[in-house]
């Protein structure tokens, strides 16, 4: 019932969670996540860890263009840099123990990321909009020509990909699915929990400024190129953190896999999920993942599992993931997030008026 | 210097083609101001349907044999005697391929031209007079739609494609060194130039040409002036996707058919922007610049760096002409 969001005092009113509703949600599915490894098998296992990296790539990717409104349609680019330093600096600090590695690896993996991010981000100063998206675009092009480069091989391993270190977080080896689930979902929470905090800060707020009417928010004092370029560099560093998880969660890492398919990917997921919103690159990524998984499902019981049949599979879901994208354009531009709030709101006031 | 003119002759050639595909950007965006990311896609389709209707239904055994491969008495005749590999015998081969050439033409510039209708009455009509941002995305989105389709379609490997003209190498001499030049490509050059050239005169003289310029101008106020923008806006797309078909049907015959056709609207979509969106003759300088430094990156730092020529040229332009070099500068008001 409506009356049950009453609020005696501030506190209350600016908590996260400020209904019981929204509370109900997240410590339930928190608590599903926390049951998740016991009972699933380890395709579901692969399934959840793919849709955490995919996730905290889609929240970088929602600071940048959900919140501040500067489209991008090149982070993949960001996840392949997180990926690839990720490798390069576990071989270059090999000496160092092995406990420790990744956690000087990670947040250098990171920072190299939203270094690159602000580099990247130096166009949107003087363009915006669909400029800004095709440079973005253009630069990620670039990023992956040159890790394929054969100068940057002995590295990054050219066009034939690099195999990548195993995680071990202070003796403990990360070597099983089940055990990169516990960090890709420990880290995709906090990552949720700090862009929605990042939202009510000062800089959050400038971010939002810059979306809503980037002239009006310079006139009201806030620096578009501090706080552009700070939004690229949030992005990234997002980006950057997904990649290395990437990185540590396949055993071998390809150019190909960074390249227009994801930074697409990414884009989709944040459109269907709902952007400017913190859950809805929860449910975008939800749907991205899951709906091609069930066309091959689908697929497979439809064809009887006969190999011959099994190769329009790929193409179905490439038309069903372009549809998907499509459909919420055109039907539900607000994305998920409109429809949970939409179904939220009329639990909140029921018995009384719905919608 | 001889070598420095032969690759400079090549930039021009496919700068020439570049141009032809841009221009389907350019008109999309003047009439509708939605930047068609799916151009490259468009023009896939294109190829594939020059393969259909050039290849594999003259293939088919209900097909007439004329159209397959055109045998006519005189012809027969004429090519006895000849010797291999002379100017004459490649002009005959061509002309018996003329019929299926025509044929594949035709047909690919009507389906595509269908297509292009059928996307904009699905996909972007119901989208007019929303925000710019969600029917860009569309076009992102038709980005997949197309891809999956086009492996659907098509799953037979695409095989030889008849060349548009006959591929005679010419060869002449220009400060001592030899400069090769192949017929088909510069057919292809002189193609593409007339058919931006009379898109350009059409836009500038005609009737449509001018609504479509008024569109650009002020879509309501046109609107108001007894235009009907929605039927400018399904022009621009059934022209943006017939030039698209040609386009696809040279670059068949350059570089095979291949899904990563695709991928090349990209770096056209970057020429496009590098010259400025709304005008022609500044796409039309991106673009033959852009060939040529691709030629000339490919001479000095071998094929593979060539891919992000244009890449890098629209990012290096961008940041010093925000509006692309003859692009207008938008006006914004708060």
């Amino acid at each position: 019932m409506i009356n049950g969001n009453l609020k005696a005092d501030y506190g209350a009113d600016e908590r996260v969670l400020n209904n019981r509703n929204k509370q109900l949600f997240v410590y339930g599915s928190m608590l599903l996540l926390a049951i998740f490894p016991f009972v699933a098998g380890d395709y579901a296992m692969l399934m959840a860890c793919k849709m955490g990296i995919l996730l905290i790539a889609v929240v970088g990717v929602n600071v940048l263009t959900g919140y501040t409104g500067l489209v991008s349609l090149g982070h993949g680019a960001f996840v392949a840099i997180g990926a690839y330093a990720t490798v390069v600096f576990s071989n270059l600090f090999s000496g160092l123990p092995e406990g420790i590695l990744p956690l000087i690896v990670i947040p250098l993996a990171v920072i190299v990321s939203a270094l690159v991010g602000i580099i990247v981000g130096l166009p949107s100063l003087r363009v915006k909009g669909l400029y800004l998206a095709v440079a973005t675009l253009a630069a990620s092009f670039i990023v992956t020509f040159l890790i394929e480069q054969d100068l940057f091989a002995p590295w990054t391993g050219g066009v034939n990909g690099i195999n990548t270190p195993t995680a071990n977080l202070l003796g403990w080896e990360l070597d099983t699915k089940r055990e990169m689930y516990v960090l890709i979902t420990v880290l995709a929470l906090t990552t949720l929990l700090a862009a929605q905090n990042l939202f009510r800060t000062r800089v959050g707020r400038a971010f939002i400024a810059i979306r809503d009417r980037d002239y009006s928010a310079e006139i009201l004092g806030i620096s578009l190129l501090r706080y552009k370029l700070m939004s690229f560099a949030i992005s990234a560093a997002y980006c950057g953190l997904s990649g290395a998880l990437f990185a540590y969660f396949y055993a071998r890492i390809l150019p190909e896999q960074f390249e227009l398919d994801l930074s697409l990917e990414l884009v989709a997921a944040l459109i269907v999920g709902g952007m400017g919103r913190t859950m809805g690159p929860v449910f975008g990524v939800f749907i991205v993942m899951m709906v091609p998984e069930l066309i091959k499902i689908a697929m497979g019981a439809a064809t009887g599992g006969s190999l011959e049949l099994a190769r329009y599979t790929g193409p179905v879901q490439e038309i069903v993931f372009g549809l998907l994208l499509v459909t919420f354009l055109l039907k539900e531009p607000l994305g998920i997030n409109q429809i949970t709030d939409r179904i939220l709101r009329s639990a909140n006031r029921w018995p009384f008026a719905r919608g | 210097m001889g070598q420095f003119i032969q690759f400079a002759i090549n930039g021009l050639m496919s700068g020439a083609i570049y141009a032809l595909i841009a221009v389907g950007i350019v008109s999309v965006f003047k009439a509708t101001k939605v930047v068609n990311f799916a151009h490259g896609y468009l023009i896939m389709f294109g190829a594939y349907f020059y393969f259909t209707f050039a290849v594999i239904i003259p293939g088919q055994e209900w097909a007439p044999a004329w159209l397959a491969s055109w045998q006519p008495g005189w012809m027969v005749e004429m090519r006895q005697g000849l010797n291999m590999f002379s100017p004459l015998g490649a002009v005959l081969d061509w002309a018996a391929n003329v019929p299926r050439i025509i044929f594949g033409l035709i047909g690919a510039v009507l389906c595509n031209a269908l297509l292009g209708m059928l996307i904009e009455r699905s996909l972007m009509r119901p989208l007019m007079g929303q925000s710019v941002f969600a029917m860009i995305m569309v076009t992102v989105g038709l980005i997949s739609i197309l891809s999956g389709a086009a492996s659907l379609i098509w799953t037979a490997d695409a095989a030889f494609v008849p060349h548009i003209a006959p591929n005679t190498p010419i060869r002449f001499e220009v400060f001592g060194t030899m400069v090769f030049l192949f017929g088909a490509d510069i057919v292809n050059m002189i193609i593409a130039l007339l058919i931006f050239g009379g898109i350009v005169a059409m836009v500038k003289f005609t009737k449509s040409g001018v609504a479509i310029r008024a569109t650009a101008e002020d879509q309501s106020t046109a609107y108001s002036m007894g235009i009907s923008v929605p039927k400018i806006f399904s022009r621009a797309w059934i022209l943006a996707s017939a030039t698209g078909a040609v386009a696809g049907a040279i670059l068949a015959t350059r570089n095979g058919i291949s899904p990563s056709l695709g991928l090349f609207g990209f770096s056209v979509l970057a020429i496009v922007l590098m010259g400025g969106l709304d005008s022609y003759v500044g796409c039309f300088i991106a673009a033959m610049s852009v060939g040529v430094l691709e030629a000339m990156t490919q001479w000095k730092l071998g094929g593979e760096w060539a891919e992000i020529v244009p890449y890098v040229a629209v990012l290096v332009v961008i940041i010093f002409r925000p509006h692309g070099l003859m692009g207008q500068k938008e006006v914004e008001r708060i």
